[in-house]
C-alpha cells in the first residue's frame, strides 16, 4: 500500500478519533460546545483562565463525568483491539478474539464471588471487584497456557483454541450455578457481565492508561514476528522466530490488557473482533500498522459506542455491549465484503 | 565442506492420551556436500518430511545433526534461519500482505532490532529475490489476489530473500499445475546455481565456510575469500514425491524407507540400482517409462 495513502488515512482516523471525544464530552442531556470543553481541558492541564460565563457545574460535567468516561472507553476499546489482533494473528484464526482465551468468564466469576459473598475490603474500596475480576481473568488464562502446553509441547493454535473454549465452558457451567443458588444478587450480576463505563474517573483512566500505554508498546516489539506467526508456525519458525516464547509473551500481553479492560468495565464484546479486520481492510494487514491503527480505531469506535449508549435512550443507559454488536455488526459487514471486490 | 552431517538420527512422537511413543527415524545417518543438490525421496510415511524438520530444528531428536560442523542443538532459531531457508508445501494465507510485504518477511532474520526498518541492502536483496521467483510485476498485489503457482513463487522468493547457504524445501510442488511445478524447478536450478552464497563472518577462520554461529554479512572478507565464497553455490536439499522433478532437482538421491536410508548415492548409481523398486514395492521405472509413452504416443 502506498505510503501517502497511509498516511492520509492516518490522519483521518486521528481527526476521527478527537470528533468523537470531543462529541463524547459535549453531547448528552447538557449540551456543551467544543471551545468550552477546550477552555475546561486548558484550564485543567494548563490553569489557563476559564471563561467567566462557564458554570462550575459545566466544569464539573465535562472534567469530572463525561471526559473520564470518554477517556476510560477509549482506552479500553484500544486494549481490546489490540489484543484482539494479537490472538488473531497469532492463532491465524479470523474469528479468534481477545476472549477467546476465557479471560471473560474468568473475570466474571471471579466478580462474582465478590458481589454473591458481598466481601469489601476497605484499604482498597472500589477496586476489590475490578481488581479480583482482573486476577481471576489472568488465572483462566494461565490455565489454558498451562493445560496447552502440558498436553501440546509444541503450544499449537489448535490446542490452546480448544482449551480456551472448553475452560471457558467450564467457568461458564460454574457462574450460571452461582448465579442460581444466590438468584438474588442476579441482576448485579448480569449488569455486571453487560458491561458500562457509568462512573468511571480519572483514577480509573490512569491505571487503564498505564497498562495500555505500557502493553501497546511492548506489543509493538513484536510486530515483525507477529507478520511472521500470521503464516504460521512452521513457516515462522523457518524465518528465525521462537515460536514458543514469543507466542507466551504475546499471549501473556494480550490477556493482561483484556483483563484489566474487562475488570474496569464488564464484557463488551465486537470491537476486538471487528476493529483489527477494519484495520486490515483500511491500512493492510501488516502489524506496523494494524497495531496501532487497531488501537485509534478500536478506542474511537468504542468512545462512540459509549456516547449513543447513554445518549439514544436519554436519560434512559443502554448496554455499550448491545451498541457495539448493532453498530459494529453492518460497519463490520462493510468493511470485510464491500471492499472486498476492490483488492 | 558437509554442509549437513547427520548420525545415528532417531525422532519419536509421543501418542497423546497413551504417552507412548512411536518411533519415526530409526537411526539416520547421512551427509551432505556443501553446494549439492541433493533429493529425498521415499513412500509415504517413510520419515522424510520428518527428518527435513529435524534437521531444521523443528522436532526435538536424539543423535547428532551438524550444520556445516556446528552442532544444531547450539544454535538459535535466528541463527538456524540464516543458514537454512525452508520451504514448505503450499498453504492456505489467513491474512492478505502484498507480495513486497511478503517477501521482506524473509529479512528478519538479517534485522536488527524490532523497529528496524528495511535497509538499502534489504530493498535490493527482495528485489532479486523476487525477480530471481518471477514475482517482481506482482509485488503491489495482495496474497489473496494471487493463484496457488503464484503464492508459491512468492514463498520462494522469501525463501530467497532469506539469503541461507542451504535451502531446504518439502514437497514445494504440492497442489501445483505441471507449467508451474516446471517454471518453480527452473528458478530454484537457475538461483541455486548462479545466485552466490553471501559469505558470511566467520566464514574466514579456521575450516568452517559458510555457516557461523552468529553470522553477518562481513566487509571485512579479503578480495580472495569473498572471490572463492562468491563462487559457491547454495546447497539445495528437497523431499519430493515426483521422482521426475527430484531427477531434474538433484545430483543425488537419499531413499527412505520405514524411518530409515535405504540407499544413497548419485542418481547414476541409483538407477542402476532396483533401489526405486525395493523401496516403492513397484515396477517404478518401468511405470515412468510407460507413462512416459503414453503422454507422447508411442
Amino acid at each position: 500500500m502506498k505510503q501517502k495513502s497511509i498516511l492520509y488515512k492516518c490522519i483521518l482516523s486521528i481527526v476521527f478519533a478527537v470528533v468523537v471525544l470531543i462529541m463524547a464530552a459535549g453531547l448528552g442531556s447538557v449540551r456543551i460546545t467544543p471551545g468550552e470543553i477546550v477552555s475546561v481541558i486548558a484550564h485543567k492541564l494548563f490553569a489557563r483562565p476559564l471563561p467567566e460565563d462557564l458554570p462550575a457545574s459545566m466544569v464539573s460535567i465535562i472534567w469530572d463525568i463525561r471526559l473520564p468516561r470518554a477517556c476510560s472507553a477509549f482506552i479500553v476499546g484500544a486494549m481490546l483491539s489490540v489484543s484482539g489482533a494479537i490472538v488473531q494473528a497469532l492463532l491465524q484464526n479470523p474469528l479468534a478474539s481477545s476472549y477467546t482465551l476465557g479471560v471473560s468468564s474468568g473475570a466474571s466469576l471471579g466478580a462474582a464471588i465478590i458481589i454473591v459473598n458481598e466481601i469489601t475490603i476497605p484499604v482498597i474500596g472500589t477496586l476489590l471487584l475490578p481488581m479480583t475480576g482482573f486476577l481471576f481473568g489472568l488465572a483462566t488464562v494461565m490455565l489454558v497456557i498451562f493445560f496447552s502446553a502440558k498436553l501440546d509441547h509444541n503450544l499449537r493454535n489448535h490446542t490452546i483454541i480448544l482449551f480456551g473454549m472448553v475452560v471457558s465452558l467450564f467457568v461458564n457451567g460454574m457462574l450460571t450455578m452461582l448465579s442460581a443458588a444466590y438468584s438474588r444478587h442476579m441482576n448485579r450480576l448480569i449488569l455486571w457481565q453487560m458491561g458500562t463505563f457509568a462512573g468511571r474517573r480519572w483514577m480509573h483512566v490512569g491505571i487503564l492508561l498505564a497498562v495500555c500505554i505500557l502493553g501497546c508498546l511492548a506489543v509493538c516489539f513484536f510486530h515483525k514476528e507477529l507478520d511472521l506467526m500470521s503464516f504460521g508456525e512452521e513457516q515462522s519458525q523457518a524465518m528465525g522466530v521462537e515460536i514458543k516464547r514469543t507466542r507466551f509473551t504475546l499471549l501473556v500481553l494480550s490477556a493482561v490488557m483484556t483483563g484489566v479492560a474487562v475488570c474496569f468495565t464488564g464484557v463488551i464484546g465486537f470491537i476486538d473482533l471487528a476493529a483489527p479486520h477494519a484495520v486490515r481492510r483500511l491500512f493492510g494487514s501488516s502489524h506496523r500498522y494494524v497495531l496501532p491503527m487497531s488501537a485509534l480505531i478500536g478506542g474511537s469506535f468504542m468512545a462512540l459506542a459509549d456516547l449513543l449508549s447513554r445518549t439514544v435512550l436519554s436519560p434512559q443507559e443502554i448496554p455499550v455491549g448491545a451498541v457495539t454488536a448493532l453498530l459494529g455488526a453492518p460497519f463490520f459487514l462493510w468493511v470485510y465484503f464491500g471492499t472486498r471486490g476492490k483488492r | 565442506m558437509k554442509a549437513i552431517e547427520c548420525s545415528d538420527l532417531h525422532v519419536a512422537y509421543e501418542k497423546r492420551y497413551t504417552g507412548t511413543e512411536s518411533e519415526v527415524l530409526k537411526g539416520v545417518s547421512f551427509a551432505i556436500e556443501e553446494g549439492s543438490r541433493t533429493a529425498i525421496i521415499g513412500p509415504n510415511g517413510s520419515g522424510k518430511s520428518t527428518l527435513i524438520k529435524a534437521i531444521c530444528g523443528m522436532l526435538p531428536y536424539q543423535g547428532s545433526v551438524q550444520i556445516c560442523g556446528t552442532a544444531l542443538d547450539k544454535m538459535n532459531r535466528k541463527t538456524i534461519a540464516r543458514n537454512i531457508a525452508y520451504l514448505t508445501q503450499l498453504s492456505e494465507v489467513f491474512f492478505s500482505y502484498t507480495v513486497y510485504e511478503t517477501v521482506m518477511m524473509g529479512r528478519y532474520v538479517h534485522s536488527t532490532g524490532s523497529f528496524g526498518r528495511a535497509t538499502k541492502e534489504d530493498m535490493d536483496v527482495v528485489v532479486n529475490a523476487m525477480r530471481s521467483a518471477g514475482v517482481e510485476p506482482l509485488q503491489d498485489r495482495q496474497l489473496s489476489a494471487l493463484s496457488g503457482g503464484e503464492l508459491q513463487r512468492v514463498f520462494l522468493a522469501r525463501t530467497f530473500a532469506q539469503d541461507s547457504p542451504i535451502l531446504i524445501l518439502d514437497e514445494p510442488n504440492n497442489h501445483l499445475d505441471l507449467k508451474v511445478v516446471s517454471e518453480l524447478a527452473g528458478y530454484l536450478k537457475n538461483w541455486s546455481e548462479n545466485t552466490p552464497c553471501l559469505p558470511l563472518e566467520g566464514a574466514v577462520t579456521g575450516d568452517k565456510s559458510c555457516l557461523p554461529l552468529e553470522g553477518k554479512v562481513s566487509a571485512k572478507l579479503t578480495d580472495e575469500v569473498e572471490k572463492a565464497e562468491k563462487a559457491r553455490p547454495h546447497t539445495l536439499i528437497g523431499v519430493y514425491h515426483d521422482i521426475t522433478l527430484a531427477m531434474e532437482l538433484a545430483d543425488s538421491l537419499i531413499l527412505m524407507k520405514d524411518g530409515r536410508i535405504a540407499a544413497q548415492g548419485t542418481k547414476e548409481e541409483i538407477l542402476k540400482t532396483d533401489a526405486l523398486e525395493e523401496v516403492y514395492g513397484f515396477a517404478v521405472r518401468d511405470y515412468l517409462k510407460a507413462s512416459l509413452k503414453n503422454v507422447l504416443g508411442g
